[in-house]
């Protein structure tokens, strides 16, 4: 018999979850939105601007053709696999 | 609320400090012992007279390492740091913290060490013996109580979404690994048949979905807006991805097990919540994007930020991948071959390990007081981490593709064996680059940890 284990952890899960949500709804936690996306900005004061450098955009562009490879080889597999599957 | 309570909360963060350690000692240990692995691979008799580190043992040793030694602590290295900052308080206890983080490592070396003389339960991700079970469910009961204390004496109100996220993270696994690990039968630590392979891939792949994801997402959430300078984007939209999340990436597991008989409603859950996933996925990166929109200069200046930008775009990468692989037709080709294993790397590795890496690096100079002992070797260390994880995805991708084709033609598997090798010693190559990276990085925090020269910031 595995099953009851299944049952008290789905239940579990779900009493603890719609627990969860209601307190926050109760809360308080999905008013003032607006205040809470300055939250980390507050709790650090001290990070200062810096200045864009040239290295720093060469390596933006790089940084993005490693990404359109990497992409553009799932892409491709996905395709591949597709084509073989109609096939 | 004022300013004054953030600015009092002390910089000393022992935990942090502690975790940061514990992350850097074991991603170095972790990757020499895929390297170790990735040697078996180009020759099987290597090292095949050394029983603790033959391929069967080794592999284990190095997935656990990585999951519980390197990117668990490193995400909650960071997360130390920054629930105080976000609640407005003191940390509950630093001792309890610092307790917490000697026993993580016990934990962890006892898995690696018991796996290595034989003690393992042989179940993916679960492989860690009965005791050790215990211990890791006694590790997250430590944090767990630690957080939630700490959430209970807080100063603000309102919880921002990286402790909605970490709290869930850490609590829900503390659960999900005593149900996954079957714990409740120690000595197999297993079901029987199709049961089992229906809770160990509910829990395989909760490790990674209720675990690492929303701990590398609370990371992101939170450093990317102090890099910037820039509010989040939305803290609404950042709810909803993260009840979302929730909702839908419980039930993925079972896309693992598409080619096996289990009952196909559940098949039909997990296929369409892996597709569902674009949902939580694309409100992360829409709201994290559009915060750090127009201020890439700001990210490439802090290398603990670029770090975790690389790892957003890993997270989109990987998870774009997931949903696709969870299609049957598209299973057929990438399923039960190398695919999986680059897929696994990208996001473990590329995704939540570089997020990590990232959190380090960014709380290292807050923690210290000191700037990081050397920019350019954390820099050395990113580019050699993403050139590696980068060749991973395009080697292992290929190699799958062989190796899934070949199976898709009913060839046998030697005769693939031949054209799969070059790709090996590749792989292996890529994999050195990444275990010097560790090294780098373990070299560099131990330097910015204990011997830093430099003047306070």
């Amino acid at each position: 018999m595995y099953y009851p284990y299944f049952i008290a952890y789905m239940a579990a899960g779900f009493v603890i979850s719609i627990v969860v949500f209601f307190w926050a709804l109760n809360n308080g936690q999905f008013k003032d939105q607006q205040r809470a996306r300055y939250i980390p900005l507050e709790s650090d004061l001290n990070t200062k601007p810096v200045k864009a450098s040239r290295f720093a955009r060469i390596e933006t562009i790089a940084l993005f053709s490693l990404v359109c490879i990497v992409l553009a080889t799932s892409v491709a597999v996905v395709v591949f696999a597709l084509v073989k599957a109609v096939r | 609320m004022s300013n004054e309570v953030t600015e009092s909360i002390s910089s000393d963060n022992p935990t942090a400090k502690a975790f940061t350690l514990t992350s850097a000692f074991w991603f170095a240990a972790a990757t020499s012992l895929g390297m170790i692995g990735a040697g078996y691979l180009i020759a099987p008799d290597f090292m095949a007279n050394i029983e603790y580190i033959h391929f069967g043992r080794v592999r284990p040793m190095h997935i656990n390492a990585v999951l519980f030694g390197f990117v668990t602590p490193g995400l909650l290295a960071a997360a130390f740091y920054y629930f105080p900052r976000l609640l407005r308080t003191e940390l509950f206890s630093q001792k309890l913290g610092v307790f917490s983080a000697i026993f993580w490592n016990i934990t962890v070396a006892a898995g690696i060490i018991g796996i290595s003389i034989g003690h393992t339960q042989g179940r993916e991700y679960a492989e860690l013996p009965w005791i050790v079970d215990i211990m890791v469910v006694i590790c997250f009961a430590l944090v767990v109580f630690n957080i939630l204390m700490t959430i209970r004496q807080r100063k603000e109100s309102i919880l921002f979404v990286s402790i909605w996220y970490t709290t869930a993270a850490v609590v829900l696994t503390s659960i999900t690994y005593c149900l996954g690990n079957v714990i409740w039968k120690p000595d197999t630590g297993a079901l029987l048949g199709i049961p089992d392979a229906i809770v160990l891939w509910f829990y395989g792949h909760n490790i990674f979905g209720l675990l690492l994801t929303p701990m590398g997402l609370a990371v992101a959430y939170y450093v990317l807006p102090i890099a910037t300078r820039s509010p989040l984007y939305s803290h609404t939209l950042s709810l909803l991805g993260f009840w979302s999340l929730i909702i839908v990436y419980t039930h993925i597991g079972t896309h693992h097990l598409l080619q096996v008989p289990v009952p196909t409603w559940l098949k039909t859950i997990s296929i369409v919540d892996s597709v569902a996933m674009v949902i939580p996925v694309m409100i992360v990166l829409i709201n994290l994007w559009y915060t750090v929109k127009g201020k890439l200069g700001d990210i490439h200046a802090d290398i603990g930020a670029k770090f975790v930008f690389t790892g957003t775009i890993y997270y989109f990468f990987v998870n774009i991948q997931g949903s696709m692989m969870a299609l049957p037709h598209v299973q057929r080709i990438t399923h039960f071959n190398n695919w999986v294993v680059g897929h696994a790397h990208i996001g473990v590795l590329g995704f939540a390990g570089v997020t990590a890496l990232g959190g380090l690096y960014f709380i290292l100079p807050r923690i210290t007081g000191k700037p990081l002992y050397s920019k350019f070797l954390a820099d050395v260390q990113y580019w050699l981490v993403l050139i590696g994880i980068t060749g991973f995805a395009l080697v292992l991708t290929t190699v799958g593709l062989i190796q899934g084709n070949a199976w898709y033609n009913g060839e046998t598997l030697y005769r693939t064996l031949p054209e799969i090798q070059p790709y090996y010693i590749l792989r292996a190559s890529l994999g050195t680059l990444i275990m010097i990276g560790a090294y780098i990085g373990l070299y560099n925090v131990i330097r910015s940890l204990y011997f830093n020269r430099g003047a306070s910031i």
